[in-house]
């Protein structure tokens, strides 16, 4: 290290600290607290009164049977998006992977969902999925007659409530996934697309032993990140059905959020976003063990 | 025999090219009909949205746009969104560009354990450090009045792990051989930092910028927790009110929701180039 290097080291203070002071602040302090909080019965109005009560809170949460819904909810929610969305994502990705300017269009179209906001996303979607009254119903529905598919009342039928909002989410964030799959795609040699092709394999067969292992690393990058966020679900059923009909639809951020500012009960809430907080890092710690498996 | 089997085979291909479009121009039109539906209803009449006869000339209005404005504070609420992506993305871009650059190109002790506990903070969803964050907002004054909430909208979320990681890789792939030649000048870390680190990574400013804006302009749980009054709410909590108090207008919802979108709509024709630029460079590496 020259003498200059070192001299200019001794600005880094100037340049750390803004970012550094602000994460300790904002995210580290907050982090902790809840850490400490989630051992205490500390309630909404004077957190700084609590008491230490063990790990009561972590082994009430099982027990507690909107917490357990919220749970489960959040799981099923997670297994209906993540596959389809992937899926999705992965065959769109290959049909607009055209370079052609004019065909420039087509993956914007496909990306213009994700940019809108998702609460109005949310609020447009319980209008469409609106049942049938009277002489009115939701596009949905009207779309749905012209086949012979009778109105269904999703967002208010326990069984459709979830996986309607699933079909929403998953319209909403497949062009995000699909950018990801169509940088992966660029990255597939176009010799061995070649090559298989003149060795007499399809389209499909091409895609399956070609295209897949080659984007093995994407593929697991766009499961985890699409795992993490349908976990991060809230704005939806918040919005769309405030977790209903019955807790079909309740999320485990609206349980964490109601279980604070409704049941003022602090020492729970930090448990349990605790305990959501070891979720997420479960998904990226599973990504991280599979992908060093592959450079191996 | 040769020039039967070219032409036959250009005219299939040309086939397969408008069969292409065909479909492609199809599933376009479905995948965007709610938007398109959105647009239309929060044009129509009240008692007509959910009915027939929308292909005759009746039943248009502006008048939800109106009373969505009025109903819903949209004045207000936009001001509020715009003063608070604007100060995220602009200030948290100064912040997190100087940490970045620093991790990248200056020399210190610890360097590689700090930066290695701020990617730890990546995975932290904002989700977990809600309810906690609120009583530290709380305790430093940031909730409450105009400027108390603008500062609770903002503040916390300047510093970005990620950002610092993504511009730090960035930083990491300008040529030192550019830095020199200002080294020569007698420039000092600042310099070097402002006049030519910075304009040699534009490209991921931008895209930091754009999902940054994008983001906090559809922020809804930290803003529910924290903005209590009706003059320092967001456009997303104006049209959740609106979605939610009664009486329920169809039309004022949708007209408020276009609102809400415009903005964004706008300037989403700004950075799309920024998008397909991402992906077709990522094929050149």
């Amino acid at each position: 290290m020259t003498r200059w290097e070192q001299e200019r080291g001794r600005s880094a203070g100037w340049f750390l600290t803004p970012a550094l002071a602000l994460l300790a602040v904002f995210v580290v302090w907050p982090l902790v607290r809840a850490g400490v909080w989630s051992f205490t019965n500390a309630d909404l109005l004077s957190p700084e009164r609590a008491r230490g009560v063990g790990v009561e809170n972590y082994t009430g949460l099982w027990e507690d049977g909107r917490f357990r819904r919220a749970f489960l909810n959040t799981w099923m929610f997670a297994l209906l998006v993540v596959p389809a969305q992937t899926a999705g994502a992965f065959f769109l990705a290959l049909w607009v992977n055209r370079p052609e300017r004019e065909w420039q269009w087509l993956r914007v179209v496909f990306f213009v969902p994700v940019v809108v906001a998702m609460p109005v996303l949310a609020v447009l979607w319980t209008l469409l999925y609106q049942p049938a009254q009277g002489g009115e119903m939701g596009p949905v529905n009207a779309a749905l007659g012209v086949f012979g598919v009778p109105p269904q009342a999703w967002l208010r039928d326990p069984a459709l409530a979830l996986p309607a909002i699933a079909l929403m989410s998953v319209w909403q964030g497949v062009g995000l996934q699909m950018m990801v799959f169509l940088a992966g795609l660029q990255g597939v040699s176009k010799e061995l697309l070649d090559a298989a092709k003149i060795d007499g394999a399809g389209a499909w067969q091409r895609v399956w032993h070609v295209v897949v292992p080659a984007m093995r690393n994407t593929i697991i990058f766009v499961v985890t990140v699409t795992t993490i966020l349908a976990f991060r679900i809230f704005v939806q059923p918040y919005l769309m059905t405030r977790g209903g009909p019955g807790n079909s639809t309740l999320s485990l951020i609206q349980s964490v959020y109601e279980t604070t500012f409704v049941s003022q009960d602090l020492g729970r809430a930090c448990a349990a976003a605790m305990a959501f907080l070891v979720l997420v890092g479960g998904v990226a710690w599973v990504q991280r063990r599979v992908l060093k498996e592959e450079r191996e | 025999m040769k020039r039967t089997g070219a032409t036959g085979g250009r005219s299939a291909s040309l086939l397969a090219a408008y069969g292409a479009w065909a479909v492609s121009l199809v599933v376009a039109v479905v995948f965007l009909s709610p938007l398109v539906w959105m647009v239309a209803a929060s044009l129509r009449e009240e008692a007509s949205i959910f009915g027939g006869g929308w292909w005759g000339m009746d039943g248009w209005t502006l008048e939800n746009y109106a009373d969505a404005w009025r109903r819903a504070g949209l004045g207000r609420a936009l001001l509020n969104s715009t003063m608070q992506v604007v100060v995220i993305g602009g200030g948290g871009l100064l912040i997190n560009a100087m940490a970045a650059y620093a991790f990248a190109r200056l020399e210190f002790w610890g360097r590689e354990g700090v930066f290695a506990g701020v990617v730890v903070l990546i995975i932290l969803p904002v989700e977990v450090l809600a309810v906690p964050l609120f009583f530290t907002a709380r305790d430093l004054g940031l909730t409450g009045g105009h400027g108390a909430a603008l500062a609770g909208l903002t503040v916390p979320f300047l510093a970005k792990a990620f950002n610092i990681y993504f511009l730090r890789q960035h930083f990491l792939s300008v040529p030192a051989t550019l830095e020199e030649a200002a080294v020569m000048d007698g420039a000092g870390p600042w310099r070097l930092f402002w006049n030519v680190a910075l304009p040699a990574v534009r490209p991921a400013l931008a895209t930091v910028v754009v999902l940054d804006l994008l983001a906090h302009w559809g922020d809804f749980l930290w803003p529910l927790m924290i903005t209590t009054r009706g003059e320092t709410r967001t456009v997303q909590l104006s049209l959740a009110n609106l979605f939610t108090q009664p009486p329920v207008q169809w039309g004022d919802i949708l007209a408020c929701a276009v609102l809400a979108t415009l903005p964004v709509m706008l300037f989403f024709r700004w950075f799309q180039r920024y998008i397909v630029a991402t992906d077709a460079r990522a094929g050149i590496k």
